[in-house]
């Protein structure tokens, strides 16, 4: 109890700090504007929002500055996709897609307003439980993770390139591992973390440092989706009128409950290594399809439905950070985005991050729900008309601000051969349904998976039991292992029977 | 053909090129010292500590894996449609709106970018996108290849080494007349349309000029970052006008 009052009185403080200055709200302004924007136009995803941002702020400006543009983007992407998905049953990033299955039978029914109303405050409501959550757990985590050694976290990170490629995967989860894998080799190239022994260079300097997680964020999540959008004819569909957008009360208070179910719910999905807020959505919506009064309802236009999703992927943000600041590995691809500005900015989370730190992250979480909140209530039909951009235009200024973005952070000119590159690669993998968050994931993690699988296995001169000896590290293994068995078509088959039975 | 008919003859070839893959990374990590890790006779550690064992592992894995895919296509058939055209996933009209976006984005990052004034070669890339992409008209397409195409071999075939990325200004000229036509081609195409939307195209084409221009700037002079081809045309004199002018002003 000692320990969440002062939590609670580090947050206020913090929270007192950023918002008597300022600048906070010049950066918070423009940042979820810019979010909402990229939300909203398909195709766009907020790990681009983030990683175009990170590429502007790079290293040369305070860290604290940075976070406030950084997570202000992030919060307004995840919710600005319902603006496609609830008007054009298109939904504007994954983390929307099951906002789409009552958002848009709604807006055909004449009540888009009311949708998006009741989406932006779910939203908004979501945000700041996953907030909660992050504050609660996240100190008390760090108290737990400074027993986190080499072992645990070699097998932490493999869990969560692990768990991003199953749950990732459309088509085979064999598809998640193979795109997981191709990242961890990636992290492989340039010197070795331990010996400085030059691996994969093929004797070209640049590599000599690794591949830079920017240009490698910005191939993966813009070369490809410039390269899908610009393919397809489709020219931008003008959305149907909505009228009233702020809320009834009463609507809102009527589905208080739903919305701390999936905040909840959100919030635990998010805080799983690698997964994201799309998965977050879906789960939601699915225990809100069982456990509903109106249940049978989803899929057709359900009040209960939609804020189910919402609520959820917005939750799934605070989720996201709590393993991110706790241990360095994303709760989701946004949030390995984050992680690639925290590394350029030579801030290493885990345990050893400042807590202080960790406290100005959840005071800009609550303020950028905030201003997401105003925004949206107050100025929707700014971002109505944005629906209407087509792609031949918005995709064009992506590649500027990617190509800008990707050559400024570090290795110029070369950074944008890789960017390239990987934006090529990308493209085939989603053209054969691979996903690419494991292959992101995996390059972030890569290095801190070689650093301590083989520092663990140094300080046990090579002794594999290490593994198996410490209690942390026995549950982790286990974790892998059951990961991996779950996927085999032997145990489903067997797992299908005792059901049977 | 199903979908999963389609990915499984691509898995065919994915498989393929993994295996072929995962075979010469494990060769090439051959050559990273494993066992007796040592340097300038100083034994370093095991071979538990060795650069190559992640790397081998890894490898393997994607090996294994990549043995796993090949069976499941072939089980399901992908074998069988693996040298169709849909196997091979090609078709005739997105090949050609693909092999035209790659074209113009080759010349953008390869030949623009690093000799171009960036705001130059920016806008024209805007245009060429727009001008070639936004109705999905084949001969559309093509004018915008032969506009980039042309301000990219200039660029490549004259300024190919480094030392001349940022001297001359030739290849921004040409840069420029290739923006000016694309501009024109635009407009012409936006007439013909029953109902000319004339203005929202000039303000797409001030757009394609200004939007660069103010990233350009706002990155070198707000954000203070390096940005591409400091000595292009348009740069070097806002650069100029920013430090000589501007900023002495602002002190004042």
């Amino acid at each position: 109890m000692e320990f969440l009052s002062t939590q609670i009185t580090g947050f206020m403080h913090a929270f007192v700090l950023l918002a008597s200055d300022p600048v906070t709200y010049a950066y918070l302004i423009v940042s979820v504007f810019l979010g909402i924007v990229f939300g909203a136009l398909p195709g766009l995803t907020a790990t681009l929002a983030v990683t175009i941002l990170t590429g502007f702020f790079g290293n040369k400006f305070p860290l604290e500055q940075s976070m406030i543009a950084l997570i202000g983007a992030y919060v307004g992407a995840i919710y600005g996709g319902s603006y496609p998905s609830i008007l054009l049953n298109i939904p504007g990033t994954a983390a929307s897609a099951a906002t789409a299955m009552d958002g848009y039978p709604l807006a055909k029914r004449g009540r888009g307003g009311e949708a998006l109303g009741l989406t932006t405050t779910a939203s908004f409501i979501g945000t700041l439980i996953g907030t909660a959550f992050l504050l609660a757990f996240v100190g008390l985590l760090l108290l737990v993770s400074k027993n986190i050694a080499s072992p645990e976290k070699a097998l932490l990170a493999l869990f969560g390139v692990l768990l991003s490629g199953t749950l990732m995967s459309k088509d085979l989860p064999i598809k998640g591992w193979i795109s997981g894998l191709i990242g961890l080799s990636m992290a492989m190239v340039g010197m070795d973390p331990i010996l400085s022994e030059v691996r994969y260079t093929f004797d070209w300097s640049y590599l000599l440092s690794g591949f830079q997680v920017v240009p490698v964020l910005m191939g993966a999540f813009a070369i490809p989706q410039i390269l899908e959008g610009m393919r397809s004819t489709l020219v931008a569909q003008k959305p149907p009128p909505v009228g009233r957008i702020v809320p009834r009360l009463g609507a809102l208070f009527s589905r208080l409950g739903t919305i701390a179910r999936s905040g909840v719910i959100g919030t635990g999905v998010g805080a799983l290594p690698g997964v994201g807020e799309d998965v977050a959505g879906w789960v939601s919506y699915g225990v809100g399809k069982s456990v509903s009064k109106d249940g049978d309802q989803f899929g057709k236009g359900s009040i209960n439905g939609l804020i189910c999703a919402e609520a959820a992927n917005n939750a799934a943000i605070g989720g996201a950070l709590i393993p991110l600041l706790v241990l360095g590995i994303p709760g989701s691809p946004p949030a390995a985005a984050l992680l690639g500005a925290l590394k350029i900015n030579n801030v290493i989370p885990g345990p050893t991050i400042d807590p202080s730190f960790v406290l100005h992250v959840v005071a800009i979480l609550v303020l950028a729900s905030f201003t997401m909140v105003l925004m949206g209530l107050f100025t929707a039909r700014i971002f109505i008309l944005v629906l209407q951009i087509p792609q031949t235009v918005f995709l064009p200024i992506v590649l500027i601000l990617t190509t800008i973005g990707s050559f400024s952070v570090g290795g110029g000119i070369n950074d944008l051969y890789l960017m390239l590159g990987v934006g090529l690669v990308v493209t085939a993998m989603n053209a054969m349904q691979y996903p690419v968050a494991p292959l992101v994931i995996g390059v972030i993690l890569g290095g801190l998976f070689d650093e301590t699988f083989r520092r663990s296995l140094f300080l046990s001169d090579g002794d594999f039991s290490i593994f198996i000896s410490r209690p942390g590290a026995a549950v982790l293994l286990a974790l892998n292992v059951l990961l991996v068995l779950s996927q085999l078509p032997a145990t489903k088959l067997i797992f299908s029977r005792l059901r049977k039975r | 053909m199903s979908e999963k008919s389609i990915l499984r003859a691509r898995d065919f070839w994915a498989a393929i090129v993994l295996f072929a893959l995962s075979i010469f990374f494990l060769l090439r990590t051959s050559d990273i010292p494993f066992l007796g890790t040592g340097d300038a006779g100083v034994r370093l550690g095991g071979w538990y500590n060795s650069a190559a064992l992640v790397p081998y592992c890894l490898f393997s894995a994607l090996l294994l894996l990549s043995l796993v895919l090949m069976y499941i296509a072939v089980r399901d058939g992908g074998a069988k449609h693996a040298f169709s055209a849909i196997g091979l996933g090609l078709n005739a009209s997105e090949l050609s709106r693909v092999s035209s976006l790659s074209i113009i984005i080759f010349f953008y990052i390869f030949a623009l970018v690093p000799r171009v004034d960036f705001t130059i070669a920016s806008a024209l890339m805007f245009c060429v996108l727009v001008l070639g992409f936004h109705r999905g008209n084949a001969m559309r397409m093509l004018i915008a290849v032969v506009l980039i195409g042309l301000a990219g071999c200039y660029a490549l075939i004259v300024h190919y080494p480094q030392s001349e990325w940022s001297k001359p200004h030739d290849d921004d000229v040409v840069a420029l007349f290739s923006w000016v036509v694309a501009c024109c081609c635009i407009v012409a195409f936006e007439l013909k349309q029953e109902i000319p939307k004339l203005r929202r195209s000039l303000s797409l084409l001030v757009l394609s000029m200004l939007l660069p221009l103010f990233l350009v700037c706002a990155m070198a002079f707000g954000f203070r970052q390096n940005v591409p081809n400091r000595g292009g045309m348009l740069f070097s004199k806002v650069e100029y006008v920013y430090y000589v002018t501007v900023v002495p002003m602002w002190r004042q």
